[in-house]
């Protein structure tokens, strides 16, 4: 077990299976066995109070957890227009990102806000199925502007639609134009072109990927890109969805894979975080990062302008080089919202054009998800990054919002961490991991 | 011990240890406090070119900042809403049954101590789903709490601290209270004092010293409690100060000079509220302890 980075990450593990939801290898079989009486009996009678709808409602609420300063601006700011397009006042209840997340579960079971935010992907289906989430097939209706992958990734199990996208970032391989100039590096296009760039770059002082992991999270970005290049995107869900075994040769591929590419690697990760990895990629002592596009929040002025990317390199011709991994931010409706009325209202509007001219307008660091919305004031790494996304065939949502949460921060995690440390012991490592899965998904 | 140096004494090797076993832990425990503060002074900037171990980067815009992003004004008052009413209640409940325990001797008072006592040792945590689910169903009237539920209300905050905190006070003041001489009752019933006269006007005066001290401990504990705030409040704004600390985390990136200016704003009302009453503090411990 991953040490919990926060009390409220501790907190969150001591929710037992039966009220979370989550099936954790819980400890506190006790609190479970009362958790279970309570919480079976309470949540059916939960509903009943709760009146459904009602036509003429002036306000909605909106659960957020954009707390950074910024994108909290621009929250107010949309529901502001919101109130002017629509009459009806938006209260907004700014909750801090990791608190939020970590808390879901209770706000979820407890009177979350009409419509909240929350991820694309398995987390988002996650709660659909368990019937904490309100269907928005008739939002996505009145929505346009929106691909295919977009729509898929805002399906639940059952084939409806409980999420509206809003805003997205691309993972990429980041570097300096400036020091690819003046080395005269190419982009490489396939893992043999990366090995020898590699090679290069260690010949010329400079480490060739840079590379963090103190936090635990950034290696997934690792994990995922290999496995969709190795294996690809169907079998990345399916291993994420716990339908495939950790085991097989498939998998043990990509570590091997990766093994390879470790010496590449900055040494000593376990001790870095992202922000100064970033930084030896803004100060020129690293050649390349693979990264969200938030990478940029360490990047300013012209160093901002001189950074570039390009997706990951392909591996296996078959497979190809178009699924990435691109998280989905956006919004989705309580199961019970005061007024259903206001609230699909609000999330039509969320999803709209408008919203996300807005957005663009007031954050030039977000790229919006609405293919519609005016995307004039995007920079050029913007732009870049919203065709990147635009060919993809396949958007994966990231390793930690693929899978059960509790599979991600108590296995995965570990286990990355294990493997930077030790790269020799692979098959021991999968052997690990399957048979914690196999606790996890089936308990 | 009395320490009593009349002239020089030669320095014997044990002191030496002692002193620098002292000296040792003495900056230890110094050393995360004032590194912190330390780095609340200095710009990101500054500290992600030179490294934490440097000097220079000199500003106090991380307090300015941490102020404004997590809106500690608000929160503050937030707490004080928490705080102060839980700490009247929890002395003013725990000294009635301090007062019964001590005063009276009938069956159940050691068992009634024990029960009290004995709540300290629950973890809080193991009961934090039935709780969560009681205040889910608690209703409240609207002016009480918008959520109109004991959940995310300060209510339910100020019980669930009060219910907590009461074991340990109860215990301390009951162990004050039995010090104080029985003549006292005697005299007091003489004079016609009914139980509930002798409860404010004998024992509460002179339970004074307990009183501030607990007072000074339950303030910065209360004040300090995340736990509760985090799990059984829903709405931001309604945060005590501690759970919105939380709001100076980015949400890929965290700015640690800021957090670390963000802590300092939030330790300075326990250490002002330690110092004021620290005389207070000191003699609420040690008197009782010995029969003067």
């Amino acid at each position: 077990m991953s040490r919990p980075r926060s009390q409220a990450e501790y907190l969150a593990r001591l929710v037992p299976p039966s009220v979370a939801g989550l099936n954790r290898r819980s400890l506190l079989a006790g609190a479970a066995g009362a958790g279970a009486l309570l919480g079976t009996g309470l949540l059916a009678g939960c509903g009943d109070s709760d009146s459904g709808s009602g036509g003429d409602a002036t306000s909605v609420s909106l659960g957020s957890n954009q707390s950074d300063p910024k994108p909290k601006d621009v929250v107010a700011k949309v529901m502001d227009g919101f109130k002017t397009s629509s009459g009806v006042t938006v209260d907004i209840n700014t909750v801090d990102h990791n608190t939020f997340q970590e808390n879901i579960n209770n706000y979820l079971q407890g009177k979350p806000d009409d419509v909240f935010t929350w991820f694309a992907g398995y987390r988002m289906r996650f709660f659909a199925a368990k019937g904490l989430a309100g269907d928005l097939s008739d939002v996505w209706g009145k929505l346009d502007g929106y691909s295919d992958a977009f729509k898929k990734a805002s399906t639940g199990d059952d084939g409806k639609q409980y999420f509206v996208p809003a805003s997205y970032y691309p993972w990429a391989v980041f570097y300096r134009k400036s020091v690819w100039q003046q080395r005269g590096y190419e982009v490489p296009r396939t893992l043999d072109d990366l090995n020898t760039l590699g090679a290069q770059m260690k010949k010329d002082g400079l480490d060739p990927i840079a590379f963090a992991d103190k936090d635990g999270w950034p290696a997934m970005g690792t994990f995922d890109i290999l496995n969709l290049r190795i294996n690809g995107y169907q079998f990345h869900i399916d291993l994420m969805a716990g339908k495939e075994a950790w085991t097989s040769d498939k998998v043990k591929k990509v570590f091997d894979t990766w093994a390879g590419l470790l010496p590449l690697h900055q040494p000593d990760s376990l001790g870095r975080t992202w922000q100064e990895a970033a930084q030896s990629l803004q100060q020129k002592k690293s050649g390349m990062y693979l990264l969200g596009l938030f990478v940029g929040q360490q990047f300013s002025g012209a160093d901002l302008e001189d950074l570039d990317f390009f997706t990951f390199p392909e591996i296996d011709s078959s497979i190809g080089a178009k699924a990435l991994d691109a998280p989905i931010d956006g919004y989705m409706m309580a199961r019970k919202p005061k007024s259903q009325d206001a609230a699909q209202k609000l999330l039509t509007y969320l999803g709209s054009k408008e919203a996300a001219d807005i957005t663009v307008k007031n954050d030039p660091s977000t790229l919006v998800a609405n293919s519609g919305a005016d995307t004039g004031a995007y920079t050029a790494l913007q732009k870049k990054a919203a065709e990147l996304v635009g060919s993809a065939t396949e958007i994966a949502q990231f390793l930690d919002r693929d899978t059960r949460p509790d599979f991600a921060s108590t296995v995965i995690i570990p286990a990355l961490q294990q493997f930077i440390k030790d790269p020799k012991d692979i098959s021991g490592l999968l052997t690990s991991i399957e048979n914690q899965k196999k606790s996890i998904f089936t308990s | 011990m009395t320490a009593v140096s009349t002239g020089r004494r030669p320095v014997r090797p044990g002191r030496v240890v002692l002193h620098l076993f002292l000296g040792t832990v003495a900056v230890g425990w110094l050393f995360p406090i004032l590194w912190a503060v330390l780095t609340s002074f200095r710009s990101y900037e500054y500290t992600a070119v030179n490294g934490y171990v440097s000097l220079g980067g000199w500003t106090i815009d991380n307090y300015v900042t941490a102020w404004r992003t997590a809106e500690f004004g608000k929160h503050f008052l937030n707490s004080a809403y928490i705080t102060i009413p839980a700490v009247l209640l929890t002395l003013f409940l725990a000294s009635c049954v301090a007062f019964v325990i001590a005063r009276f001797s009938w069956k159940l008072n050691i068992a009634l101590l024990g029960l009290f006592t004995a709540a300290n040792l629950l973890p809080q945590q193991a009961l934090l789903i039935p709780l969560f689910r009681m205040f889910t169903e608690i209703p409240l009237p609207a002016w009480m709490s918008d959520s109109e539920l004991l959940y995310d209300s300060y209510w339910g905050l100020i019980l669930v601290n009060v219910a907590f905190q009461c074991g340990f006070c109860v215990f301390v003041l009951s162990n004050y209270m039995k010090a104080l001489p029985h003549e006292l009752y005697e005299a007091a019933m003489v004079d016609g004092a009914n139980v509930w006269r002798q409860y404010w006007q004998v024992t509460m005066p002179l339970c004074r010293p307990a009183l501030a001290a607990l007072a000074t401990l339950e303030v910065t504990w209360i004040y300090n409690e995340f736990f509760w705030a985090t799990v059984l409040m829903r709405t931001g704004d309604k945060f005590p100060v501690t759970s919105s600390l939380n709001n100076l985390r980015g949400e890929f990136f965290t700015d640690n000079n800021l957090v670390s200016a963000g802590s300092v704003l939030v330790a300075i009302p326990t250490l002002v509220i330690f110092f004021l009453l620290q005389k207070q503090f000191v003699r609420g411990l040690t008197l009782g302890a010995s029969k003067g």
